[in-house]
């Protein structure tokens, strides 16, 4: 138990550091956008008949810092608003709150990202075992090479010919926004079914996407467990077939569980292509939406939370490895 | 379906070969061996002799892109093994046929516990009463010395070198198969381990009247076990008797450099002499003629053209052009 | 493996690897398959912007042409050709690609063996920083950092990427020369009174090349991915002609998800994406059985 407390509290000093970092990278590239947006919006106040005063306590609440003092001030009070959870106010929302415009983002990137994911864990795992176990025949190679080629392939090419095949050359699907707005939000059956209907194919795409990834991981992974003395020892103790078979998956699976937690983080920045190809209003196309409406607050915020993202999971990962390896539960050299 | 008695074993000009770029080549090459029941009997060889091809032929368990391609291995009660398939030969396995594995320290599956792969053993050979063979495992691991309650709740990483070899030959007994294949038991392991593990198969062996076979490239541990031993070199046998006696007037040329190569602790380390040149891999092993005579000292011309048959005189078997020469006609069968 | 006479050794090594590229290249003809592709892509980035006029002249009468003898992947918004924009696009994207390769296996060579090499306190700090490198979103900090460089060149385009790519090999290849210096293979040279420069630059890089190679055909096709990506998501301005800005056009400017008109235009650059990909791969395939024999199956 110890050591799992040691390793969790190194994950934790390590995704700090990375957080300080990512405040600090946001940080300066606010300060050294060209034209000084916070000194723009400063002068704009004033320009609108604004007193210095309030001028300067509104840009600050947008940004987090003065638009005066030195650099080293106002990088401090940046830091400081950030860590008591003040990520700033939108320029292109006026009035709202960074966090609020980033919550209500987050749960239509969660949600697909999530079950597109576990899609595709559950499909190339079970194929990767397949895979590899009739590597030399036909089908295990074509499973292989369709692996390497889906890892292989950018997720917005994926996306792009996903949305060309099931919306453009055979409409059966819808290809943008998160629900259709003739129907009134609730729990009602219309609205659901619009939901599903218009998550179909981004789900569709991030499993396409992540699933090649699967199968090689899963078809190396099982590949090694094969070699694997106690295996063979098994096979020659007479054990059955299908409790051989829970060996080998359960050892090949285990690696893939970590790999599963930190992609699932991972595929939080990744969600950018396919949320601006589907027009899915998650994190990513906030994060770009933003860029495009110069609102560099919402901009920093949306970062700072997918690195966020990237951080939890990074710990999940190994508190989860903790859990299911006896090798680290009780304390021992993974 | 077990036996409860000792079973014999009779390997009869057994033939593996191995795929390879190059065609496939023979690891074993007719090999004729029998194991009377209840005895130990020792393989000895240097690596690469096809000692641990042997055993697993045993087990018709040749790994691929090996292949048993000609020859049987008859046990008692089971029939021809090399005929064996699927379930037949997967119940073989464990049930009759106890196999200590090579790489014992790592013949556990990390992440369950002793105890659990022993139930799962149990339940793969449909055992129906499962508390008798934790008891069975219990009282085995207690007489190797070990404490049997924690082993059984231990996984893997939390036994020692020795207590993983231990766990490895419970799980060859515990099923009660009265023929038992150890290969090189001992390796990797400090000397009290070593020795105590052989008294341990030595006690079990005698109790339980087991039949036995160990593979070593360890004369000591031949010297200090078996009854029998049989001396391999390039996938054949070259001699095979009595301990005492293949030990004590060996016959065959490679055999007598063996033996000669022990350098004794009481002795000059001068008188122990290496056998000169290097033994063949599998893919320098003649194609014809005696598979030894590259390194041999007292090699004739017949040597480079044929194979010599093993020829067994006064209960020993050697497969020697020059040292075969019977006095009296015999059968060239084996020593049994 | 002794080797007795130098020369001769290296030459029948040498003689052998060819062989083996042979036979691995006939198990598998897809391999070859793989090798033209990529040759053709390396042919249409250097002398694609030569077999065409600049600029490339466009038709008024045929905006968003179909498919034709004249068009094989039809025209575009302005009736430029299809075909003509993806493979004078080809220079721009691999001229990004091969920067970004050539900084990736530098930068990531240097760290990893200096980590791996050295051990000790360099080897926690460097390797502190590729977690770092590793771990901060890559697409999201590029589109943040695009707000304050504008990427105006293929080359610049290259930096930016390879600075932001070298983690991975260089995490490989510390571990590649911690597994050789455990093996030995260090300790050796050292005890044979060879200089840290001739151990690091004729023991551990030789061995270890293919490796780098490899990492380094992955890291071009990363390379290629993101630029084209940050192009069609519009955050970088057009200045030149790019496979991403031509998915950009299409998608966001010519609705070519919502009419099959426009889809040609799309289809095409995405066509060039694949093909690329596939082959590169292949090639990767074929470059893995020839360096790591075990894999060969028989």
């Amino acid at each position: 138990m110890r050591s799992v407390v040691r390793r969790l509290s190194g994950h934790l000093a390590r995704g700090l550091a990375m957080i300080w970092v990512v405040m600090t990278l946001s940080f300066l590239i606010i300060r050294n956008i060209p034209g000084d947006p916070v000194r723009g919006q400063y002068e704009k106040l004033i320009e609108q008949g604004m007193s210095p005063d309030a001028a300067e306590r509104s840009t600050a609440a947008l940004y987090g810092f003065l638009p005066k003092g030195s650099l080293w001030s106002q990088y401090v009070d940046y830091l400081n608003g950030l860590i008591h959870g003040n990520l700033g106010q939108s320029l292109s929302t006026p009035g709202t709150g960074v966090a609020t415009i980033i919550a209500s983002a987050a749960k239509w990137t969660v949600l697909p990202v999530l079950g597109g994911t576990l899609l595709s864990f559950l499909l190339g795992v079970t194929l990767g075992v397949y895979a590899a176990i009739k590597r030399s025949g036909k089908l295990g190679d074509a499973l292989s090479i369709s692996g390497s080629l889906l890892h292989g392939v950018p997720q917005y090419v994926i996306a792009l010919l996903v949305v060309a095949v099931f919306s453009t050359l055979w409409p059966i699907l819808p290809s943008g926004g998160p629900v259709d707005i003739m129907f009134t939000p609730g729990f009602n059956g219309p609205y659901i079914a619009s939901l599903i209907q218009h998550a179909t194919l981004p789900v569709l795409t991030y499993a396409l996407a992540s699933y090649g990834g699967w199968i090689l991981a899963m078809k190396s992974s099982v590949a090694t467990v094969l070699g694997d003395d106690f295996i063979m020892a098994a096979e020659l103790r007479g054990m059955s077939r299908g409790i051989l078979f829970r060996y080998i998956a359960r050892n090949a699976i285990l690696p893939l569980f970590t790999i599963l937690a930190l992609s699932l983080g991972m595929l939080f920045g990744g969600a950018i292509f396919i949320e601006s190809i589907f027009n899915y209003p998650g994190l990513g196309l906030l994060l770009v939406n933003s860029i495009g409406a110069r609102d560099y607050a919402l901009m920093g915020g949306t970062f700072l939370v997918l690195t966020v993202a990237i951080v939890v999971a990074n710990i999940a990962a190994d508190l989860l490895y903790a859990v299911i390896d006896p090798r680290v539960r009780k304390g021992e050299a993974a | 379906m077990t036996r409860t008695s000792a079973p014999g074993v009779r390997i009869d000009d057994l033939t593996v070969v191995y795929k390879t770029p190059a065609g496939e080549l023979p690891a074993l090459g007719g090999v004729s061996l029998s194991l009377a029941p209840g005895t130990i009997t020792g393989i000895v060889g240097e690596s690469g002799s096809g000692k641990s091809t042997l055993a697993l032929s045993l087990l018709n368990a040749v790994q691929p892109p090996g292949r048993i391609s000609g020859g049987t291995v008859e046990i008692d009660g089971l029939g021809n093994v090399v005929d064996l398939q699927g379930e037949e030969l997967r119940r073989a396995r464990g049930r009759q046929v106890g196999y200590v594995f090579q790489a014992a320290q790592n013949s556990l599956n990390p992440l369950k516990t002793v105890g659990k792969q022993l139930l799962d053993l149990g339940r793969s050979h449909d055992f129906d009463d499962l508390p008798a063979l934790l008891k069975d495992a219990r009282a085995l691991l207690g007489r190797m010395g070990l404490d049997g309650g924690r082993v059984l709740d231990s996984y893997q990483h939390e036994l020692s070198g020795g207590m993983r070899q231990r766990v490895g030959i419970m799980f060859a007994l515990v099923l009660n198969a009265h023929l038992v294949v150890l290969d090189e038991p001992t390796t990797a392991l400090d000397m009290i381990t070593q020795a105590s593990i052989l008294r341990i198969v030595r006690d079990v062996h005698h109790e339980r009247g087991l039949t036995t076979l160990i593979i070593t490239h360890d004369m000591g541990v031949a010297a200090e076990v078996t009854d029998s031993l049989a001396v391999m070199y390039g996938g054949r046998v070259v001699e095979h008797g009595p301990t005492t006696e293949v030990l004590g007037a060996p016959r065959h040329p490679y055999t007598q450099g063996l033996i000669r190569a022990i350098p004794r602790l009481s002795g000059d380390i001068d008188e122990a002499r290496a056998l000169p040149g290097r033994p063949p891999t599998l893919g320098t092993i003649p194609k014809q003629g005696c598979v030894f005579r590259e390194r041999c000292p007292i090699r004739i011309a017949v040597c480079d053209t044929v194979d010599p048959v093993p020829v067994t005189r006064d209960a020993r078997t050697v497969a020697c052009h020059a040292v075969g020469q019977p006095a009296t006609p015999v059968t060239p069968k084996e020593f049994a | 493996m002794t080797v007795v006479e130098g020369m001769p050794a290296t030459v029948t090594l040498r003689r052998n690897f060819w062989r083996g590229v042979g036979r691995v290249m006939r198990r598998k003809p897809s391999r070859m398959v793989g090798v033209g592709i990529v040759v053709l892509f390396v042919f249409m980035g250097i002398f694609g912007p030569l077999l065409y006029p600049d600029p490339l002249p466009r038709d008024d009468n045929a905006l968003y042409a179909s498919p034709s003898w004249a068009h094989p992947f039809g025209t575009d918004f302005e009736g430029t050709d299809v075909l003509a924009l993806v493979v004078t696009g080809t220079r721009y994207v691999l001229l990004a690609g091969l920067t970004t390769a050539v900084i990736t296996v530098a930068l990531g060579t240097a760290i990893g063996l200096l980590a791996g090499f050295h051990r000790g306190r360099w080897d926690t700090v460097l390797m502190r920083l590729t977690d770092l490198q590793l771990t901060i979103p890559g697409l999201p900090l590029l589109l943040v950092l695009s707000t304050v460089w504008k990427f105006t060149s293929p080359v610049e385009m290259g930096v930016v990427l390879g600075l932001l790519g070298w983690g991975g090999i260089a995490r490989a290849v510390r571990s590649q020369s911690l597994s050789l210096r455990e093996r030995g293979f260090i300790e050796a040279a050292k005890g044979l009174g060879l200089s840290t420069r001739h151990i690091i630059g004729r023991e551990l890089l030789p061995s270890m090349a293919p490796y780098i190679a490899m990492n380094m055909l992955i890291a071009v096709t990363g390379a290629i991915y993101a630029q084209v990506g940050l192009f069609f998501l519009g955050v970088l301005p057009f200045d030149a002609n790019n496979w991403g800005v031509m998915l950009n056009l299409s998608v966001f400017g010519g609705g070519a998800l919502s009419s099959t008109a426009a889809l040609p235009y799309l289809l095409a650059p995405l066509l060039a994406i694949l093909l690329l990909t596939l082959g590169i791969v292949l090639v990767v395939d074929a470059m893995d059985e020839i360096f790591n024999p075990r894999l060969r199956e028989e």
